[in-house]
């Protein structure tokens, strides 16, 4: 620090002014900030969970609950199964969700389109997914403050269980709708040629980080409910 | 505090325009606006604002019935503290983004003045401690009013459960508060300490001692201000080992505060000092913090905290440390950039007379708590004098209660002062009253819109050298001699 | 944004590089996912506790692994300048004790519960009888024990604690 650093070979590497020394723009280092932020909401909701968990005794199997599938005859359980479906809907999405980026970086309108309308579909598939299981474990008597499955030693188990999963995939959930929201705000910008007259896909790309992130928190939800 | 003084600061500081969003700083005061709103219309429902005291522990903030106060009132003071958490993280990324991103030509990280760095960490900290805050209270809604029971383990009136959902635990929500609630003391704490830094370099005459240091132990402070939250839980049924390692972590605070001390107190050493009003304040402060310090290591001890808790000394302990303190903070930062506020100086000598009040009296408010404490009186009690262990302390009671007044009365003398001063004050007729070293001072006296009119200053140097070469000060936009010595 | 400033060939490269990384990313993900839901199939038959932990110690070890794919590739965040990555990354690290201290304490809390209120303790060693439903509207085929058992734990929940006083 101290050293002897010399008027102006140096003055120019050690910052230049008017650029961002992570090389970003600062909307794109508002969002990552803004995930951290948010890996800090999601983070604790699952240590909760997690914390909750160890100060029980008993917790319901997985397996037992989430074992249905849509239009599988009665009966029929197939333990994982459709959550793999809506796990793998979402990393296809992420990756269509790169390609539309990397589209954006070669300026190749058409690319992002095509790739941002997959997304978008991607989405709202995964939204579909979460809305018909919601739905049936509903119907099978399961809602915040109502747990009717019982811990996997066949005690009967605290509402926490339920009470945690409704929150914490409502919360994702929320957070995958306002994903596909922003992206059809994009899709629709970038019909509308905003970004070819700005001359970059830098919306997009911050789209893509928040898209991304969604798809991160998955992967830990889906591990932490479905396989734990 | 960080919201006035982080948006006048940084972008004066660093050699910017304006924040990186404009608009989003516009959002987080709306949000803050809503937020208080909401908070202060509680007082107009009919149950009456929230009771359960300003933590908000369940299962008196869960459950509806546990005190009139726990209807409207608390779900509006939920909202609130949501609203707040949306408008404190979006000015938050702003402040990080903008000292990130916007600083002017040659202004490097480490040639940012120390309330800068203070003012980023404090970002940082509020950034990644609120949202954690956020989910603690969407949790407490689906409590109340969801029926479920994540903070409500189970409650026997005559042998029989009380509650139609249990199996919670209600430590869970301290953790979450205090995850919080710790980093928050520091939200609050940490941009004194970088005014003070720089408020007392100036008027030394000196370079500030170790600021490298100074950087590590701000560093350290915001990274440890997420490892210790527990300590304010010692007797709320915590793992008593656990507790244990929280008391290690906890006692590691004192390294960081304790470097920063010493480099506070050895940059006056030796100093040219000038007595501004400004500068007695961050005096003050270096002296207050010393001494709530000193007793946050007798706290941070569980052995001694589950003795203390709850007891006149933890109030002056956190009350000289992190309210007082930082109260000095904020006034030496008010007195020292009021010319660059508005133009014209505060009145001195009311400046004088408002320091040596408020200093006395802090001492003599707290120094009396932290005996009463250490005697056994205890914190949130309605009326003491129906005990009669704790009627002995009336006479200090009072004595305390009237300095109190006193201390109170000079802070409206300093409002007097603030407001009259905007009007009337003398007049500032130097572009550089304090001769200080940072970019702020080279903007017209009454900065336009973009701050600087013509090009933004290039920066040479980092913002501390005073007394250097023979020169008094030399600013951080002049460039490097020929023959100078070491430059940063 | 830069690469559309640089030479066409670099452009190239870049490109192919690029789409690549992409494909290989995308193949490791859904290869272990596909092993993580391998582990979990598997752990159904499996009853011995330390096994279980241990297969759940891998899945967790597999599931950070795909978070690392997803924020250093699909995040682009490999690829940005160093400072960059330490400022997430620093902050991430607070989440090692933030879990540890949180976890920790659960299960203090469990082990207190279960020392000092008999009636959490009680409650932990009571099951719940496997009685016919009523209402078995939803109960047929191959698995008919296991949906009566869930019919029942509905009902059955919500008397137990009035049974019991």
């Amino acid at each position: 620090m101290s050293t002897t650093t010399t008027a102006s070979p140096n003055e120019a590497k050690l910052w230049g002014g008017g650029k961002s020394p992570f090389n970003l723009e600062y909307g794109k280092v508002m969002m990552w900030y803004f995930l951290m932020s948010d890996a800090f909401t999601f983070g604790a909701f699952l240590i909760s969970y997690g914390t909750v968990r160890f100060s029980t005794n008993g917790w319901p199997d997985s397996n037992e609950v989430f074992r249905s599938f849509p239009f599988a005859p009665e009966g029929v359980h197939a333990p994982l199964v459709f959550v793999s479906i809506m796990t793998f809907i979402l990393i296809v999405s992420s990756v269509t969700m790169v390609l539309a980026v990397h589209a954006g970086h070669n300026m190749d309108k058409k690319g992002v389109v095509r790739n941002m309308i997959l997304t978008i579909i991607g989405g709202i598939a995964f939204l579909s997914c979460q809305a018909w299981e919601w739905n049936h474990l509903f119907h099978e008597g399961a809602w915040w403050g109502s747990n009717p499955f019982l811990n996997a030693d066949g005690t009967a188990s605290s509402t926490n269980f339920t009470n945690f999963f409704f929150t914490i995939t409502g919360f994702h959930g929320f957070h995958v709708f306002s994903g596909v929201v922003i992206n059809i705000i994009m899709l629709i910008m970038t019909l509308m040629d905003k970004f070819e007259q700005r001359g970059h896909y830098l919306m997009i790309e911050k789209a893509g980080l928040y898209w991304h992130f969604v798809d991160l928190v998955w992967v830990f939800v889906f591990t932490i409910f479905y396989l734990l | 505090m960080s919201g006035t003084f982080a948006n006048f600061l940084i972008p004066l500081q660093i050699g910017a325009r304006d924040m990186a969003s404009p608009f989003m700083n516009m959002l987080s005061y709306w949000f803050f606006f809503i937020a208080s709103i909401v908070m202060l219309s509680s007082l107009f429902v009919e149950t009456g604002p929230f009771s359960g005291g300003w933590t908000a522990y369940p299962p008196l903030s869960a459950l509806h019935d546990a005190s009139p106060g726990s209807k409207t009132g608390m779900d509006l003071w939920i909202i609130s503290m949501a609203l707040f958490v949306v408008s404190s993280l979006l000015g938050g990324l702003n402040y990080i983004t903008t000292i990130l991103n916007m600083r002017t030509k040659g202004m490097s990280m480490t040639r940012l003045p120390l309330t800068i760095w203070a003012l980023f960490f404090t970002a940082v900290l509020g950034v990644l401690s609120f949202p954690v805050l956020l989910s603690g209270l969407i949790l407490l809604i689906f409590d109340r009013n969801f029926g479920t029971s994540f903070y409500l383990s189970d409650i026997y009136v005559n042998g029989v459960g009380a509650l139609s959902n249990e199996g919670g635990s209600a430590i869970l929500y301290q953790h979450l508060f205090w995850f919080l609630g710790h980093p928050e003391v520091y939200i609050i704490l940490l941009p004194a300490m970088g005014m003070v830094s720089e408020i007392i370099s100036v008027n030394s005459r000196k370079p500030i001692f170790g600021y490298m240091a100074m950087l590590g132990s701000l560093f350290a402070i915001a990274i440890l201000a997420f490892l210790v939250w527990a300590h304010h839980m010692f007797v709320t049924g915590l793992n008593p080992f656990l507790g244990s390692v929280f008391v290690l972590l906890t006692l590691l605070i004192a390294i960081p505060s304790g470097i920063k001390v010493f480099n506070w107190l050895t940059t006056l050493w030796r100093g040219n000092i000038r007595f501004t009003p400004g500068m007695l304040f961050a005096i003050g402060f270096v002296s207050l913090f010393i001494s709530g310090g000193l007793t946050g290591i007798w706290l941070g001890n569980a052995a001694l905290d589950i003795y203390l808790h709850d007891s006149y000394f933890v109030v002056a302990h956190f009350h000289i440390v992190m309210g007082v303190a930082s109260m000095f903070g904020m006034f030496a930062g008010v007195y020292h950039w009021f010319p660059k506020m508005y133009g014209r100086y505060l009145n001195n000598s009311l400046g004088y007379i408002h320091f040596w009040i408020t200093l006395a009296g802090a001492y003599l408010i707290f120094w009396p708590m932290h005996y009463q404490g250490l005697a056994g009186m205890p914190r949130r009690y309605f009326d003491f004098s129906i005990w009669e262990s704790f009627k002995q302390f009336a006479e200090l009671n009072r004595f305390i209660s009237t300095v109190a007044m006193i201390v109170f009365a000079t802070q409206i003398l300093f409002l007097i002062n603030f407001f009259y001063s905007i009007f009337k004050g003398r007049k500032v007729t130097v572009l550089n009253p304090w001769e200080s070293n940072t970019l702020e001072w080279t903007t017209p006296i009454n900065p336009g819109h973009g701050n600087w009119p013509g090009e933004i200053p290039e920066v040479h140097r980092w913002p501390y050298d005073y007394g250097k070469d023979g020169h008094d000060f030399i600013t951080q936009t002049t460039p490097v001699g020929e023959d100078e010595s070491g430059t940063h | 944004m830069s690469h559309s400033h640089n030479a066409d060939a670099n452009h190239e490269a870049s490109n192919a590089a690029a789409m690549a990384e992409i494909k290989k990313v995308t193949i490791l993900l859904s290869v272990l996912t596909v092993i993580e839901l391998i582990l979990g199939f598997w752990m159904i038959g499996i009853s011995s506790a330390a096994l279980r932990l241990a297969i759940k110690g891998v899945i967790v070890i597999l599931m950070m692994a795909k978070a690392f794919y997803i924020v250093a590739y699909f995040m682009h965040l490999k690829h940005e300048v160093k400072n960059m990555i330490m400022t997430i990354i620093v902050p991430l690290s607070l989440f090692i004790w933030f879990i540890a201290a949180f976890l920790w304490d659960g299960s203090s809390f469990r082990n207190l519960r279960n020392t000092y209120n008999p009636y959490f303790k009680e409650q932990a060693g009571i099951k719940v009888e496997k009685k016919e439903a009523e209402h078995g509207a939803a109960t047929h085929g191959a698995a008919k024990h296991e949906a009566v058992k869930h019919e029942a734990g509905a009902t059955e929940a919500k008397e137990t604690p009035a049974e019991k006083h």
